[in-house]
């Protein structure tokens, strides 16, 4: 009697293991591997969100607009077709203020507050890389449209991110070799002394030395500098053949009007990184010197450019931005492409969707562009025509600032490095989720 | 010694120009007590109205715009010279008149209302010009570049150097040769024994304010065709100003022309050996400064002092 009730009798024990075993499996049940746990609503009519990270704030507030405008545009574009996979697709905005720290904050809300399906927007890489680290976490397909440090799609790489404009290394393939044929071997570094500048510098010095140039002096710009006077004396006491100016921003806004005043942008060589249409729009062709670098220009003899800009001036008639740029364009494409994505995939998985990006052709017709673009499987940068542009002072339209210099096919360019720097999570190591 | 010389020379009118920046935040602290961080947006400000009374917009204005557009261009920037900071008096005075609530109350209430309305004047600003960048044209006469010992100048930063010692001087005429000068500094110095003394000190308050603001204005505009302008500009100026007031000892006038031209010089020479110090040598100078003599330069001995 004794053993029998030995026997049958609960140990507290074996009922605490119980109630632990139960509760977890509980759990599991109800919430899944972590990184399964996220379906909404899929296949209904529950509108897609989309969550615009863009800045509209700081030093890049005007990029930040044109930015979005573009992303607001294809967006537009799809909804008047009846939207995506039947689906409205509608849009949250949070500014990112320029900030990395923002960038962090307002990914984290517009994924788990916001349940957007999807992250768009970025001018700064430092805000890129903030808001990519938090997508990949969710497992977020994020879409870094204009920032472009090398290290976006090299050290910085993730699964989640895939990055739309040409990069700091992509526009010195474009311009080292023949301004070194052209102007001279003597090279001044002006770089901003942050990652973008130190990359971009990085990549020019690597270029410079390899055609046989050779780098006479580096001088780093600090970020938020306003008087380059010293460091413009100092240039012209170092008389390099040719100057390769790393230098975004404001920065760059301050830096090109003391340029244009002292008349340096004639007595030397410039090479600007990249210029993005929104700084430069509507200010004297003076303050645009040198040759500088772009993905698309409004005025490219190419088919469906025209049509485009005229799309552009139908959607944003009061904008005094009278014609797009390259901003607005890298925002407009590259959320034409997700979207285009999520309908081949049939579906909103991030999986299916990422790749289906990782396998992306673009014709050169479709990208408006004289050669094909891909994206780069290996580290999710879209490979594309890069130009090189200088002032166009020999026009009677303020608009058309610009005069196209040389374009070069994606594979001339190629970022090699990146292939080597970029070590991205696996997808099977990336959570997953369906809106 | 031929090599730094233009680096010095460079760095003295980088200092005039900072401390055109500092004046009139230097008054409005010396004579209120009173930390106006509505000072950037205020430089921004001057710089917007200059921009519209040398370059309207004809759209908006149609046949007198045109005829005005029509007059040479540096009748209409000294036009704008003179105008645009008398403009910006005029929005400072308007903000005084919304700080008198604050006074008497806890510093707190004073910083976070100029904190607003730095806000506040900032958004105006994009709201009325939009967010993108803007140019203030310059006559031909004071821009582009002359050369000096194998060297290339910039004739605009030489003459914004002048304007600034001009601000300077008649600054301190007003301040050591008037009477109005004389009631300032003793504002600054014993508010309530000016008031005893039967001077309307609300009064004071306003026009100092307004001074204030007004110099703020003009330095926006002088400081605008080398900054270039955009509705965020005031930031890059609030930030030296205060520097330069607490360097230079706050509320001393000879103080904050000495600490920006230290500044000035400062980073005028680290830009063109060390560039990437030359922003944080002002702040490395504050440091030095203020860890040997805590009012700064010239400021005045605290009661707590022996």
């Amino acid at each position: 009697m004794e053993r029998n009730r030995t026997e049958t009798r609960l140990s507290r024990r074996s009922v605490l293991k119980a109630a632990s075993a139960l509760s977890a499996g509980a759990a599991m049940a109800f919430m899944g591997p972590w990184k399964f746990n996220r379906v909404h609503a899929a296949a209904s009519d529950r509108p897609i969100t989309i969550g615009l990270t863009s800045d509209a704030s700081g030093q890049y507030a005007n990029s930040g607009a044109s930015d979005r405008r573009g992303m607001l545009m294809a967006i537009a574009e799809f909804n008047d077709r009846g939207g995506v996979l039947g689906r409205k697709v509608e849009t949250v905005h949070i500014d990112t203020e320029t900030t990395p720290a923002t960038g962090s904050r307002v990914a984290e809300r517009l994924i788990t507050r916001h349940e957007c399906a999807f992250l768009v927007g970025a001018v700064s890489s430092g805000v890129a890389n903030a808001i990519s680290q938090v997508a990949q976490k969710y497992g977020t397909v994020y879409l870094n449209t204009n920032s472009s440090s090398p290290t976006e799609s090299g050290k910085n790489c993730h699964r989640v991110k895939f990055v739309w404009d040409g990069n700091g290394t992509n526009f010195a393939q474009a311009a080292v070799n023949n301004a070194i044929s052209t102007y001279g071997t003597k090279w001044l570094l002006l770089t901003n002394d942050y990652v973008w500048g130190h990359n971009t510098s990085a990549a020019t010095r690597m270029l410079v030395e390899e055609f046989g140039g050779e780098i006479i002096d580096e001088i780093l710009v600090p970020q938020g500098t306003r008087d380059f006077s010293s460091m413009l004396l100092k240039v012209q006491q170092a008389a390099p053949q040719v100057v390769a100016a790393a230098v975004g921003g404001d920065d760059q806004k301050a830096m090109r009007q003391q340029v244009a005043q002292l008349g340096l942008g004639d007595s030397m060589a410039w090479i600007n990184n990249q210029q993005d249409w929104p700084d430069v729009y509507g200010l004297p062709l003076d303050n645009l010197f040198g040759v500088f670098g772009t993905t698309w220009y409004w005025k490219l003899d190419l088919p469906g450019v025209a049509e485009f800009v005229q799309r552009y001036q139908a959607a944003y008639p009061d904008t005094r931005m009278r014609v797009p740029g390259n901003v607005f364009y890298n925002g407009y494409m590259a959320t034409r492409e997700l979207l285009a994505a999520v309908e081949r995939a049939g579906s909103t998985n991030n999986r299916m969707v990422i790749r289906e990006l990782e396998g992306l052709k673009v014709s050169a017709a479709d990208r408006m562009q004289h050669d094909d673009a891909y994206m780069n499987p290996a580290t999710h940068q879209m490979q594309q025509t890069i130009y090189l542009a200088t002032a166009n002072h020999g026009t009677e339209e303020s608009d058309d600032m610009f005069r196209i210099l040389s374009q070069s096919a994606p594979d001339q360019v190629r970022d090699a490095a990146a292939d080597a720097a970029c070590s991205m999570e696996s997808l099977d190591d990336t959570p997953t989720y369906e809106m | 010694m031929t090599h730094v010389l233009p680096h010095l020379l460079n760095g003295l009118s980088l200092g005039l120009l900072f401390a055109l920046i500092a004046l009139g935040f230097m008054l409005i602290v010396g004579v209120m007590e009173l930390i106006n961080l509505a000072h950037g947006s205020l430089f921004a400000l001057g710089a917007y109205f200059a921009m519209v009374i040398v370059a309207p917009d004809v759209a908006w204005l149609g046949a007198a715009g045109e005829a005005w557009l029509a007059l040479p261009l540096s009748v209409r920037y000294v036009l704008a010279i003179l105008v645009a900071p008398l403009l910006v008096a005029v929005v400072g005075m308007g903000l005084e008149l919304c700080m008198r609530r604050t006074y008497g109350r806890k510093a707190e209430y004073g910083l976070l209302l100029t904190f607003g309305a730095a806000l506040v004047i900032e958004e105006t600003i994009r709201l009325v010009w939009g967010p993108s960048e803007r140019y203030l044209q310059v006559p031909q006469a004071i821009s582009g570049a002359f050369l000096f010992a194998g060297l290339v100048y910039s004739k605009y930063k030489l003459f914004a150097a002048l304007f600034a010692m001009a601000a300077i001087a008649l600054v301190w005429l007003l301040l050591e040769r008037t009477p109005y000068g004389a009631i300032i500094k003793a504002g600054a110095h014993d508010s309530e024994m000016v008031r005893a003394l039967g001077i309307n000190l609300t009064r004071l308050r306003l026009l100092v304010f307004g001074l204030g603001a007004g110099l703020a204005g003009f330095a926006g505009i002088v400081l605008t065709p080398i900054w270039g302008l955009r509705p965020h500009v005031g930031i890059d100026a609030v930030i030296p100003a205060f520097l330069i007031i607490v360097l230079g000892g706050v509320g001393s006038f000879w103080g904050a022309v000495i600490g920006g031209i230290l500044v000035g010089l400062a980073v005028g020479v680290t830009g063109a050996y060390a560039a990437e110090w030359s922003l944080l040598s002002m702040y490395l100078l504050l440091i030095a400064v203020v860890t040997v003599r805590a009012r700064g330069l010239l400021g005045k001995k605290s009661a707590l002092e022996a």
